[in-house]
């Protein structure tokens, strides 16, 4: 595992050692090569290669295995946690608290003792249908409620919107890509900081917020190609297509998800070029370069 | 209504204006083979030359490469002056002759390279291609207002910056004179003579296409930044672009050089065997050079600045975090680098490069390209590169820690990020104080 690939996992660990009271400090982290645990300073992450807790071993402290293997065949007085990668309790092996598992892979070998067991399923909106469609109708009621509001109060909004998309496509989804790329790595590193972790969540929601809007404003313009009069409700319903095309792509392998993309970075090209809105955006005009 | 900017080479394909089309794909093929050269044989090449064909200390080389690095600012100068004072800024044919000249020392240095093994041919050497270096690119600069529309630029820059830098990260080269030295002969040879046909003066269909490129100044001389006036070399409006560059092109070259010179971080980059890594490094390349072009087209100039500024503070804000960790989890240091710290950097580097390529005409008139090119490139590019070069060996010299020079890199970077905005601020709140006499109410 890579620093970069290890550090939202560590955010996380660093995050949970932090609520639980324990010693961020005292942390230590092995990425590669066999290791053997003989003594614990308050937590341990494996974060790769394997990580062995001895037959005759005992240590004390809590364990989270976020990529490579974990392998308990002494005791461990605390609890472990699995966010990826894999965890091992041998027989013999003793793990006085907890093996919780988030993600990865976790395995009790017969004659090992676990104070308790618990796994964390996650989720997946692939394995219901119906929740599949709960979130669909919850996305787009959320969206149709600010859509309708916005198109019947400050329909300027969605004219300015509207021609950055369909005039500037370009230019909005490099600026999309661009500013949302950029952003996000800004964010993701500004947790790590620890101290601008509530800045960071809030830029990652605004981010989240933009797509929104692009989203919206991709409904509005599919909305005035409606045969419905009413601008609430023909974006309201520009919304409802426009969601149910996005969903129907995902259907669609690899090219689905580059229209996708492409729609996304769009979408949030034209929020940032127009300032919400608020302003057109128009290109810089560049002279012919003719020498009068 | 406005729409999107279409190039004007459509245009010209749509009405057969071959001559004009040939005109661009001449510019391109000059401009990547240029860069191309100096990209890996000047950059790469001099290091493994000096240090390891001719036995000198890095500190030694590089105080060879710094005074590279003026000779070929002073000579650049002399011939950028001499070339807009001459009328030879206006004059293909005199432009294209120039070239020939330089292609043909360049193809004689490049086949003695591998063959010096003393400091002072090391010194002569490093004298020639100076000479070379700075006639050239002046004068392959300048080529911009006879064969490259002033819509266009931003889009041809980023073609140029795209092919070149994807050639030189998706073809696998071991970075050693030897190695160059043989690609390069071979790529040169078909270049000379293409370039000795345009310069004979005595092909009549050659002469033709020429007379017709020749005049194109007219129409594409003017830069997009020389209205309502033209920007003259003792300005603000040059004054601040070109430090702004020396800006850019300092931090990159400060900290790249580190950055291959520290195997971890090179063999999992720019050098990994794993091709899929270099294909990663070519294709942001590629991509960083189009969103480039996009932008410069479309926004004013210190937008660009501003997104190139931003996007080194982000890349060496990702390198010196990943540092960082290493330097709490100890372990870390001998785990593999993630290919999203150098494909940034790839993003970055091709941002200020198609900047590079367009901003120079775009600041000038056919009167004033040679010095501004050579005023420009001269001090922004080489001069900020082989100091800052000079700088970066000398941190190895003193045994500077990896973190503690990419600190100083980050430290500079976000400094011009600062200092941009600020001073686009300051601009403005001069502009508004200016328009209304003061505060109002």
């Amino acid at each position: 595992m890579t620093p970069t690939e290890a550090i939202p996992l560590l955010i996380v660990v660093l995050l949970v050692v932090s609520a639980g009271g324990g010693d961020v400090d005292e942390m230590t982290v092995t990425f590669e090569g066999a290791n053997t645990v003989e003594t614990l300073d308050d937590v341990h992450v494996v974060a790769g290669g394997t990580s062995t807790v001895p037959a005759n071993g005992s240590v004390s402290g809590d364990l989270y295995v976020i990529g490579g293997t974990a392998r308990i065949a002494g005791e461990l007085d605390g609890d472990v946690t699995v966010f990826a990668g894999n965890a091992s309790i041998l027989g013999d092996g003793v793990v006085t608290g907890t093996l919780q598992t988030i993600s990865g892979d976790s395995s009790v070998a017969d004659g090992a003792t676990v104070g308790a067991v618990s796994s964390f399923d996650p989720p997946t909106p692939t394995a219901s249908p119906a929740r599949r469609i709960g979130a669909f109708l919850l996305q787009f009621l959320l969206l149709a409620v600010v859509g309708g509001w916005l198109a019947r109060r400050r329909p300027a909004l969605f004219d300015n919107l509207g021609h950055a998309i369909t005039e500037h496509a370009l230019v909005s989804g490099v600026v999309g890509a661009l500013g949302s790329l950029a952003l996000l790595v800004l964010f993701v590193y500004m947790a790590f900081t620890l101290l601008l972790i509530p800045l960071s969540v809030a830029g990652l929601v605004g981010e989240l917020l933009i797509v929104l809007y692009g989203q919206i404003a991709f409904g509005h313009l599919v909305g005035t190609r409606l045969p419905i009069d009413r601008p609430d409700a023909a974006t309201v319903a520009g919304i409802g297509v426009f969601l149910l095309g996005i969903e129907l792509l995902g259907l669609v392998p690899y090219l689905g998800a580059i229209v996708q993309f492409g729609l996304f970075v769009v979408g949030f090209g034209a929020v940032l070029n127009t300032y919400f809105g608020l302003q057109r955006f128009e290109p810089v005009s560049i002279p012919d370069g003719a020498v009068r | 209504m406005g729409s999107e900017i279409p190039m004007r080479l459509t245009t010209y394909l749509r009405e057969r204006q071959w001559t004009t089309v040939f005109g661009y794909l001449l510019f391109v093929a000059l401009m990547v083979a240029g860069y191309y050269y100096n990209l890996t044989f000047v950059q790469l090449g001099l290091i493994d030359l000096g240090t390891r064909l001719v036995g000198m200390s890095e500190t030694a080389v590089s105080a060879w490469m710094a005074a590279l690095a003026l000779c070929t600012l002073l000579v650049a100068v002399v011939t950028g002056v001499t070339m807009d004072r001459r009328g030879w800024s206006t004059d293909v044919r005199t432009k294209l002759r120039l070239l020939f000249g330089v292609v043909c020392v360049q193809f004689a240095l490049t086949l003695v390279a591998p063959h010096v093994r003393t400091v002072p041919a090391f010194g002569a050497w490093i004298v020639a291609a100076s000479v070379g270096l700075g006639v050239g690119f002046p004068v392959s600069f300048s080529l911009a207002i006879d064969l490259v529309p002033v819509p266009d630029r931003g889009y041809v820059a980023a073609a140029i910056t795209a092919i070149a830098y994807f050639a030189a990260n998706a073809v696998p080269l071991s970075w050693s004179i030897d190695v160059f030295s043989r690609l390069m002969t071979a790529a040169m040879a078909p270049g000379l003579v293409v370039l000795a046909v345009l310069a004979s003066g005595r092909v009549t269909r050659v002469e033709a296409v020429l007379s017709e490129l020749g005049g194109q100044h007219r129409e594409f001389g003017r830069g997009r930044f020389c209205y309502p006036d033209p920007v003259r070399a003792r300005s603000l409006a040059f004054a601040v672009p070109v430090v702004l560059m020396f800006g850019v092109f300092f931090v990159d070259s400060l900290g790249f050089l580190r950055i291959i010179d520290t195997p971890s971080l090179l063999l999992s980059s720019w050098q990994s065997p794993d091709l899929a890594t270099r294909w990663v490094i070519a294709v942001a390349h590629v991509l960083g050079a189009v969103m480039a072009g996009v932008i410069y087209v479309n926004y004013p100039m210190n937008r660009v600045f501003l997104w190139t500024f931003a996007l080194f503070a982000l890349t060496h804000v990702l390198y010196t975090s990943d540092l960082r960790v290493a330097a709490v989890f100890p372990t870390l240091t001998a785990g593999s680098s993630s290919p999203l710290n150098p494909a940034f950097y790839a993003v970055a580097v091709s941002f200020y490069t198609t900047l590079n390529f367009a901003l120079w005409p775009d600041i000038s008139t056919p009167e004033t390209i040679g010095t501004h090119s050579a005023i420009g490139i001269g001090v922004a590019g080489w001069l900020a590169t082989f100091t800052s070069t000079a700088l970066a060996l000398y941190f190895q010299a003193t045994e500077l820690p990896l973190l503690s020079h990419l600190n100083v890199v980050q430290a500079l970077s976000l400094l011009l990020l600062f200092g941009l905005a600020v001073g686009l601020y300051v601009r403005r709140m001069v502009e508004i104080a200016g328009a209304d006499g003061g505060a109002t109410a």
